[in-house]
């Protein structure tokens, strides 16, 4: 029993990042896929794209690990996390900013037209 | 030797200058991007022979790579590049009598970025820098569609969006994950140490990029949003999403299935979904009153084709394939400029209204049924060409399977057919004779429209005129181990 619960508990520490990461992605394309409100399947595309930034971030972390920066000496390049991965993080959030901006201003033009922000009675455009 | 980064450079600052230069005057805006296309047409011309001797690397930051962020301008990112110009060129100006109304130095800045991203993305060497200038493609779109502000343009635009974002979550994944594994970005260094790993574990990042690209591409399960953006943006910007914005998306996708994952079992796949894609899109376009919604689903049809030809996954194929963009693009730019014109003559967009149009605007329906004829496949024109060699490649493939999908190929052609001729019908033998007032196209949208003709007409009568750089853009995609040696050395 205790050597399950330790095995456990190491599996948790090794993947926490992962899954909490990947919980946040399907938390958010849940939220896209059901709610009838514009402006939660909004918060969810929001919540989506954190979790894909979280799950960038945990792809270069390295636990109890420095800045990857030579500016003291003696430190040890193989605890320094990887800086790449942030890069990339930097300029998704940058993008995620943006798709959000556009997003919430077109859904006050949706609500100026038709008065409801409700999915299901906005229906115009079909096949 | 001109420097490939110049494609990207001029027409990026060209769109963030544009708000000074409105400020000196509002005269000029509209004449920016004819003058930033014009530059990156000559230049991509200037550089098609240089690139056809051998592919030309630009390193980017002074590091070698796989550090640095790499282009590779080969030939089939300079033919797509070209093609690219060609189209902002020719749409820039049309739409200098075409946009009148609403912000019209936004829509010169997002017109230029679309096809600025475009470039960027035919010609990265560098997976996440593709991400990136797919996702100036993606906003500048999403604005876009949107730009007229009414009911069905907003509407659209936002089922655009949300399918967009997810698309491109998924394509951030993908590409984490691929770091996760590699180590590094480089579009070559991946495929070169692809093979160091297990079967499985690139499976799930293949599926994310794959499915991420495919919703730009509107590839059949993931393109929901296609008919709603094409039809209710300005025609112009439909001329450019679809003549350019969709067959950029299956560049990148083609590129990253053959180049970095080697491709050797996915085509299968692919062959089903192409035609899946084709005879869906072909049946819906036929059922359709309204004619932007037809052109759009028309061009889902042709994006099913042109991923049959790329599946087949050899190289008369692959040059089949390529040769179809070239003429989708034609085409369905063709297409959709001239309706731009008939629609603003009649207001309305039904197929109907268009009655009596051979007599009232006899160029531009004449330009319209040279546009359907090629994309049908009539013999004088590109689109035979391009069909006929698809066909052609895929009949000299073993086996009753090829047959059998050619045959649901050339169904989806008849279909195609007949809504086409449907709507020449109505343009040319309906509605009364006598009293009719002439309503012209103004001239200088018609010069874009007159280019078009010839080059449909000319390609078509003298296709042999394509042939060298088509064949080698196709052996660029196709020759993964030359591509991995040209860049990394």
């Amino acid at each position: 029993m205790d050597l399950l619960s330790n095995s456990v508990v190491d599996f948790l520490d090794n993947y926490i990042y992962y899954i909490g990461a990947f919980g946040l992605v399907f938390i958010g394309l849940l939220i896209i896929l059901i709610k009838r409100n514009l402006i939660k399947v909004i918060i969810g595309l929001s919540i989506l794209e954190t979790g894909v930034n979280l799950f960038l971030i945990s792809v270069g972390y390295i636990k109890q690990g420095t800045a990857p920066i030579f500016s003291k000496p003696g430190l040890d390049s193989a605890i320094m996390v990887d800086p790449v991965p942030q890069a990339l993080v930097l300029t998704a959030i940058v993008i995620g900013v943006a798709i959000l901006a556009l997003a919430l201003s077109m859904a006050i033009r949706l609500y100026r037209h038709y008065g409801t922000l409700n999915l299901r009675k906005i229906k115009e455009q079909r096949w | 030797m001109v420097n490939p980064v110049l494609l990207i450079v001029v027409p990026l600052g060209f769109a963030f200058a544009l708000p000074l230069i409105g400020l000196i005057s509002k005269k000029i805006v509209r004449f920016i991007p004819v003058i930033a296309f014009a530059f990156n047409l000559i230049i991509s011309l200037l550089l098609i022979p240089e690139v056809l001797d051998k592919p030309m690397i630009i390193s980017i930051g002074g590091f070698s790579p796989p550090f640095c962020i790499n282009l590779v301008a080969g030939p089939a990112g300079i033919l797509f590049s070209t093609l690219i110009a060609l189209a902002g060129l020719l749409v820039s100006i049309y739409a200098l009598d075409y946009i009148k109304e609403g912000p019209q130095e936004k829509y010169h800045i997002l017109f230029i970025l679309l096809l600025t991203g475009a470039t960027g993305v035919v010609l990265t060497g560098d997976i996440f820098n593709l991400f990136v200038f797919f996702e100036i493609i993606c906003i500048s779109s999403y604005s876009l569609v949107a730009y007229l502000g009414n009911k069905a343009g907003i509407e659209s635009a936002l089922k655009y969006l949300i399918q967009g974002a997810v698309g491109s979550s998924l394509l951030l994944v993908g590409i984490g994950l691929l770091y996760g594994l590699f180590g590094t970005l480089n579009m070559a260094d991946i495929a070169r140490n692809i093979t160091s790993v297990s079967n499985i574990s690139i499976f799930v990042p293949l599926v994310l990029v794959i499915s991420g690209l495919g919703v730009e591409a509107a590839i059949f399960p993931l393109n929901a949003w296609l008919p709603d953006a094409h039809s209710s943006a300005p025609s112009s910007i439909s001329a450019v999403l679809s003549g350019i914005a969709i067959e950029v998306g299956l560049y990148a996708v083609v590129r990253v299935i053959f180049t970095i994952f080697g491709g050797s079992n996915i085509p299968m796949f692919l062959l089903f979904l192409g035609v899946l894609t084709l005879l869906i899109g072909e049946m819906c376009a036929f059922s359709q009153k309204n004619i932007k919604r037809m052109l759009a689903y028309s061009s889902i049809g042709q994006i099913g084709l042109i991923v049959f030809a790329f599946a087949i996954f050899t190289p008369d194929a692959v040059t089949g394939g390529l040769f179809q963009m070239v003429s989708h693009t034609l085409g369905k730019m063709l297409l959709f400029l001239t309706v731009g014109y008939m629609i603003q003559r009649t207001g309305s967009m039904d197929i109907s209204a268009f009655e009596g149009m051979g007599r009232k605007m006899p160029y531009t329906s004449l330009a319209f049924t040279v546009g359907a004829f090629s994309i049908v496949g009539l013999p004088p024109f590109i689109g035979f060409f391009s069909k006929f060699l698809i066909i052609r490649s895929a009949l000299a493939e073993e086996g009753i399977l090829y047959i059998v999908l050619v045959g649901l190929v050339l169904l989806g052609t008849i279909i195609e057919g007949a809504y086409f001729f449907r709507v020449i019908q109505v343009i040319y033998f309906r509605g009364e004779k006598a009293g009719t007032v002439k309503k012209r196209a103004p001239i200088i949208a018609l010069i874009p429209i007159f280019i078009l003709v010839i080059l449909i007409i000319g390609i078509g009568i003298y296709s042999r005129f394509l042939d060298d750089t088509l064949n080698s853009a196709a052996m660029d995609l196709l020759d993964k181990v030359e591509y991995i040696r040209s860049v990394l050395g």
